[in-house]
Formats: structure tokens, sequence, C-alpha cells
């Protein structure tokens, strides 16, 4: 199945790729664009053009380990030029731009904030296996959910709060150490500059411990109640 | 006509009382009367045909229960069976209306809450014309966060109605954090907690350096101050009938009065521990009872239990921790109960924060967003979310999410749709709003039909649908059959709303029905008329005078004088009557010039065509 994705249609490398490497210009300008759409500069909103990924459109590097202050500086310093509030007074076409642009940077933003949404989004960006493709967990990952899940069932039918929020924590913690995996593996993947063949191999691994952080996020949402 | 310089107003159309703020250099400013008062109460009588709204208003409803409507925020863009529990307690007659929408049945009329809402918006707004001595055309309403699309819509199409041009619908909770947040520098993580007469929202914000962003929402449009009413209504009417019968049933002054009871007794036990309600039920009959603060704290708590449930739900959505939070905001009359501020410090162990009166936060807050929208505060800016999810039917009855609740509007989810018959040209889609599985539990939206649609062998067609949530957390539908690059048409048929058209027919009909022309334009309005009337009978009476028997042409001169008498005055209703006299003492010269034009045309033809 991996050899559909592995390697048509693969973006390329991070460096040339990278949201520092596609410099497009400003229409108003003609300074470099840092995001795709806004420009640093001259604050001149730039129609979205070519297919843009979420990177090149907040302007970070295609990382998943990303500071996620600097992420939210980001978003809202574009924000700021890009939020049709500011539009009201404009012309149809600028109130249009306006809400397409902050729509897909809100998009982006809920996307790359969220550690586990810009780890799917990256692997799938990357070209590894998507999860209808490939539903493989790490060994032994269910073997061990299995006992978990039986005794939250137990837990929730026993309207039993204390023993819900006790298996909450220990999942929360769970599920904190394992994306700290997916982190790892990411560092990996990128360290590995030109070996095609370890790269994929990276990048199935981190489709099976995110297919396992899915699993728990579904167990932590039950511990939650509603 | 939406000058760069205009004023855009700021209202919080509330269920209880509606309020006007404008934004200037020093910051926002309440309009107020010449009492100081800010508030003007959601209350509507309509009898006669005559229109009045708010104090006034309020002052009769317990002699006219039939024909005075408050409360209206609670129809809005709902349908009869979302209604049934207010059915019990409004004594106005509510009947059903198309696609799911409610009418009220006052003074012989079937009115919309948009047009009832409107009535109020107009008010606030003549108010404001007055106070400024401008005239106002462009608005920023608020609404409740967790209004859904069809209230929001409601609320935009009751602007329109009264002639405003509504820039903005702004949540209510935001709105507040706005007007809190203006001397704001750093950032930091606060809740706003919004009880007020008929719905209630908690938003959980982070405020950035002027940027107030919207982490999460939640809320239930079904409670509010009404309902902590009630509570005490229920309350003396039980007693009531055990004490002197159960036969004893309540005709609608009754009510109302008692509901008048209610809202005192629960204002006084903010400030005091117990009140005393007194109820002259005639024949010598008289209830007294003394009513404790912990009574009416037993009776509310179910209440304001809710209302913690509400913001533990919106904390765990935001993804912080209570102890995260650094300030706790207070909004709407119902967070002067001690019971409240004590629930809700202890939910989120700090002592709320009320600087601001919770009255007058929301519609200043309003003021600041138009000073945004206006261009005049260019430092702030709000991103904020969609209360609930959208999505759409598929099959089996089930809900395919497009946008989760809590997304950051604008936002847009395209999806791509296809036909299942060779030749179809059309395809249907069902959106709806909500956070469960299947259509049944979920709130429909309305019907989607796309149109226009190529003729092509069944599943060639690639219909890209995109729905676009704006600013206004109110959603756009658009559709591309991409195959053909053609644009297809959507028509909409919402589920508890108005469709264009029928808000269009409104706001031609709105004058006839003297809904827009009170207050303070409505003199003006009326004067210009006045001056046309008067032209227009002097023209005739030129022209057609002679027809005139002595006694018509009389009466006509007597009522030509009362009418620039009135013209003269300042009493919009007297002004009304004397034209309406006017109009009728010259109904034989209007009547006689128009048999004559009619003859002319008739003997014109006829020489035509011999």
């Amino acid at each position: 199945m991996s050899n559909e994705h592995s390697h048509a249609g693969n973006p390329a490398s991070p460096p040339e790729d990278s949201a520092a490497g596609v410099m497009t210009k400003c229409v108003a300008c003609s300074r470099e664009l840092r995001s795709a759409v806004v420009c640093d500069y001259c604050h001149t909103l730039n129609p979205i053009g070519a297919p843009t990924d979420y990177f090149a459109l907040l302007g970070v590097p295609r990382l998943f380990n990303l500071d996620a202050d600097e992420l939210r500086r980001r978003y809202l310093e574009l924000s700021r030029h890009a939020h049709p509030d500011f539009f009201t007074g404009g012309s149809e076409e600028s109130q249009v731009l306006a809400m397409t642009i902050s729509s897909s940077l809100n998009d982006a933003y809920r996307t790359l904030s969220d550690p586990f949404e810009r780890a799917e989004y990256l692997e799938e960006l990357l070209g590894g296996p998507s999860s209808a493709v490939d539903k493989t967990t790490p060994q032994g990952f269910l073997d061990e959910m299995m006992v978990l899940q039986e005794e939250l069932t137990e837990a929730r039918l026993a309207g039993d709060h204390l023993a819900l929020e006790r298996h909450g924590e220990t999942l929360r913690a769970r599920l904190a150490q394992m994306m700290a995996r997916v982190a790892e593996l990411f560092a990996d993947f990128e360290s590995q500059l030109g070996c095609e063949g370890i790269r994929l191999e990276c990048l199935g691994r981190i489709r099976r411990q995110l297919n396992a952080v899915s699993y728990i996020r579904r167990l932590v949402s039950m511990t939650a109640g509603t | 006509m939406a000058d760069e310089n205009d004023i855009i107003l700021g209202i919080d159309l509330g269920t209880t009382n509606s309020l006007g703020a404008y934004f200037t250099a020093g910051g926002p400013k309440l309009i107020r009367d010449e009492t100081g008062n800010g508030m003007v109460p959601s209350v509507i009588a309509l009898a006669e045909g005559k229109v009045s709204v708010g104090s006034e208003a309020k002052r009769q409803a317990v002699l006219n229960p039939l024909t005075t409507v408050y409360s209206v925020k609670r129809l809005m863009g709902r349908g009869l069976a979302d209604v049934q529990q207010e059915l019990r307690f409004l004594p106005y007659h509510i009947v059903e209306g198309n696609h799911e929408t409610v009418r009220v049945e006052v003074d012989g009329r079937l009115l919309t809450p948009q047009e009832l809402s409107a009535i109020i918006l107009n008010e606030v707004r003549g108010r404001a014309e007055q106070a400024l001595g401008r005239k106002i055309t462009q608005a920023v309403i608020t609404v409740p966060a967790y209004f859904d699309d069809a209230q929001r819509q409601a609320t935009r199409d009751a602007g329109r109605l009264a002639g405003l041009d509504v820039k903005r619908i702004v949540n209510e909770p935001t709105a507040a954090a706005l007007a809190y947040g203006l001397d704001r520098k750093e950032s930091a993580t606060i809740a706003v907690y919004d009880l007020g007469g008929g719905t209630f929202d908690v938003s959980i914000l982070r405020v950035d350096k002027g940027v107030f962003q919207v982490l999460s929402t939640h809320g239930d449009t079904h409670l509010g101050g009404d309902d902590l009413d009630r509570e005490l209504i229920d309350l003396i009417t039980t007693e009531i009938q055990s004490q002197f019968g159960s036969h004893l049933s309540f005709g609608p002054s009754t009510r109302q009065a008692l509901r008048d009871f209610a809202e005192m007794t629960k204002i006084r036990l903010s400030a005091e521990l117990s009140a005393t309600v007194e109820v002259d039920l005639g024949e010598g009959r008289v209830y007294r009872r003394t009513i404790t603060r912990e009574e009416f704290e037993r009776r509310a708590k179910p209440w304001i239990d809710r209302t913690i449930d509400a913001c533990r739900q919106a904390v765990t959505a935001a993804g912080v921790s209570v102890e995260e939070i650094e300030q706790v905001v207070m909004v709407g009359g119902c967070t002067r109960i001690p019971l409240v501020r004590r629930a809700v410090e202890e939910f989120f162990q700090r002592e709320p924060y009320t600087a601001i009166n919770p009255d007058e936060v929301v519609a200043l807050g309003a003021a600041v967003q138009a000073g945004i929208l206006a261009g005049v505060q260019r430092q702030m800016l709000l991103l904020d979310v969609i209360p609930l999810s959208l999505g759409i039917e598929t099959l089996g009855g089930a809900v395919g999410k497009l946008i989760m609740r809590n997304s950051t509007v604008p936002c847009r989810a395209s999806e791509v749709f296809t036909t299942s018959i060779d030749g179809q040209t059309s395809v249907d889609i069902h959106v709806l709003q909500g956070e469960r599985e299947l259509v049944i539990d979920c709130r429909s939206l309305g019907r989607f039909r796309l149109t226009g649609v190529p003729p092509m062998p069944a599943g060639l067609p690639r219909i890209r649908v995109t729905f676009q949530v704006d600013a206004n957390g109110i959603l756009h539908v658009s559709a591309v059959e991409e195959r053909s690059g053609r644009a297809a048409a959507v028509q909409i048929t919402p589920s508890h709303g108005l469709t264009g058209e029928e808000v269009d027919r409104m706001v031609k009909e709105s004058w006839k029905y003297a809904i827009t022309d009170m207050t303070a334009h409505r003199l003006i309005d009326l004067r210009n008329e006045t001056q046309r009337i008067l032209a227009a009978i002097e023209k005739s009476l030129a022209r057609a005078g002679s027809v005139l028997l002595p006694a018509q042409k009389q009466a006509l001169d007597a009522a030509v004088a009362a009418l620039r008498a009135a013209a003269a005055g300042e009493d919009a209703d007297a002004l009304w009557n004397a034209m309406s006299a006017a109009n009728d003492a010259a109904m034989p010269l209007t009547q006689a010039q128009m048999d004559a034009v009619l003859e002319q045309t008739a003997r014109g033809r006829k020489v035509d065509e011999f």
C-alpha cells in the first residue's frame, strides 16, 4: 500500500520547499512575501494563488517542532491586517478577499496550533500514509488498550466519576508522552536528508504512532463525560 | 449612502432592556435620556394602531396584558415547537408562521418577532438621533454568543426592518470583554459570565495586546432572569391557590401584576435578606408573604447550577485550566444576585470583576466594535468563534460535521457533491447546526437547492459547495460545478426564519404599518407628509374646488386649519389624526378629480379609436 505513496507527488524535501524557499513577491510593493497572503511590509492582501499550505500561509518553517508562541504571534499579526473588520469601508472585492484570507488564516492556525492536528497535517503534506490506508498501531498497543477500555466502560456505566477522573489523568499523561515520541520521529525524519528510504520508514512510524494517539484521544473524551 | 463619517450605533438588543452607545475619541458613550437612564425596556404596546415602546409600554402592561409584548428575543429565529416553555408564561398570543417561525397576534395583526424587535431597535435609534442630533443608519447589534444561525439572521433582519444597515452582529460576552479591555496592554486569559434576562452565555477569551481571541463559548438560550422570576411567580401562585382555593384562576392582568411583583422581589432580595409581597385579590382577599433570600436562593440554585456546568464545559473546550483564568467579568442584571456571585467565585476561585455596570457593559462593547468597523479604533481586534458545529445531512439521517464549534470566524469548508440520476440538474443539501450525531437531534438551518447543474451522466458532476461563515457567525452557501466551471444557483428555504423576499416585503410594508415611523423622526416624517398633503389639497382646490358643496368646503377648510396647527405642534399622534382628518375631508375633492381624469382618458381614447 505504501507503494502508491512512495515517490509520486511527494512535496520535495524541506530546504527548497519550506516557506522560506518559495519566494513570491507582493503585488503592491514587490518585496518578498514571508506569508503567502499578507505582506509584512505594506500589509497588502495578496490573492491566494497556487495551492498554498498552512505553513506558507502563516509564513513559518514547515516543521513539526514549531515555537508555539512564535506561531501565535505570526497568526495575530497577520490577522491584524487581514481581518474583515478593517475592510468594511472598502470595495466588495477587498471585503471578499479579506474574508477568504482570514478564513484560511484561522483554518491554518487552528490546525497548526494543535500538536496532533499539526502532526496529521504535516504527515499528509510530506506524503506519509493516511489513516485510511494504514490503520496499524505500534506493537502491543491494542492489547494494552483493550483492558483500559473495559475499565473505562465499567466506570462510565457505574457513574464512577472518581475512577473516570483518575483514568483521564493517566491517559492525558500517556498522550503527552506519545506526542513527545511523535516529535522525536519528526526530528528523525528531518535529519535524514536525502535518504528517501529511511524517510519513508519514519513517516510509517509516525503514522502508527498517530493512530495510537488518535485512539487515546477518543478515550480521553470518554472520561470527560458528554 | 453609508458615509464613512456616519456614526455606527452600538445596540444591545436585550430580552428585558435594550441600550444604545456610540464610540468617541474618549471611549464608548452610552445614550441616556434627560433623567440619565440608558435602558429602554424591551416592551412594546400595540393598540388601535398606536405603538408605544419602553417604559411607557411597560407601565401599562398590567392594564393591557394582551396587547403588550415583551421578551420577544426569546422568539427570535424559533419555531412554535421551540417555544412551548415560553408559551405558558407569555400572556400575548403566539401563533405558527411560515417555515417553522412564530407570529405574535396583537392588535388584529400578525407580527413577526423580527418586526417587533425592529420597533425596539427603532426606539433606541430614535433616542440616539435625538441625543446626537444626527441621522443614524448603521448599527452593530449584539446577540447571545450561543445564538444559532437562524437567531442571528433574525436579528440582522430586525435591523434591516428598522432601516439600519447592520454592519456586524457581535456576541454579547465578547462585546463586554471589549468594553473592559480598553486599557489592557499585557496578555491575559479571561472568562465572561453573562446572565441576562432570557439567555446565558459564558466565553473564555485570550487577550493579547489588543487582540481579543475567543477560545470557547457555551451557553443556554433558554435560561435567564425571566426563569428566576417564574420561580417566584410559581411560589406565590401556589400559595395563593392553597390559601384562597384552587379554583382561583388568574386573568392576564393579574399574571402580569405577579410578574412585576416577582421581578421587584428578585431585585430587592439582592440587596436585602427578605422582601414582602402583597397581592390584593379583591373581595377583601389579600395575600401577604415575606420571602427570604435563602428561600429564593433554594429555588434559583438549580438554574445557577446549570450555568456553572456550562462554565465547566467552556473551560474544558478552551483547553485551559480554571487556575489559568486571571479575570472573571460579570455581565447582565442577574449577576447582581448574591447567589450568582458566590457560585461564580467558587467555581473560578476568584472574585468576579464588576467595575462596569453589568447592564451597560454590552452596549458599550458594541460601540467599541462599531469604532473598530468605522476605522477609528485600529488598536483592537476581535476574533470570535462559531458557537455550534455546522454539518450536512448524510445517508441514513446522520450529520457530517463540516465546521466544528469554537472555530474562529470567518471560516469556511467545502465539500464535493454529485448526482445520482442521469441528467439530474439539481441537488438538495440539508444544513444543520448542533453537536449531536443525528439529524433529528440537531437544529435544521435550512435546505439549499443547487440548480443549474449541467445535465451529465449520474455521478459525473463535481459540485463543490462552499460553506462560508462570515464574521457575524452567519452561514453563506455557494456552489460551483467543477467540470463545467459553472456556478450553481443556491435557493434557500430557511427552517426557522424569513426568506429574503419576506424581509423585502416587510421593509416595504413597515411604513404602512407605522412600525418605523415612531419617535424622533416620526414627527419629521409626518411634517413632511403634511406639507405634501397641504400642497396637494391647495392644487386640487384651485383645479376642482367648484365641485364641493358649501358644507364640504367648510369642513375641508377647518380640517386644513387644524392640520396646519398640528404640524406646528410637537404631538405626533395629534398630527397623525389631523392628517387623517384632512385626508378624509379632501375625499370628495379627490374623488371629483379622479372622475374627471377617468372621463378625460375615456374621451381621449374614443378620439383615438375613431
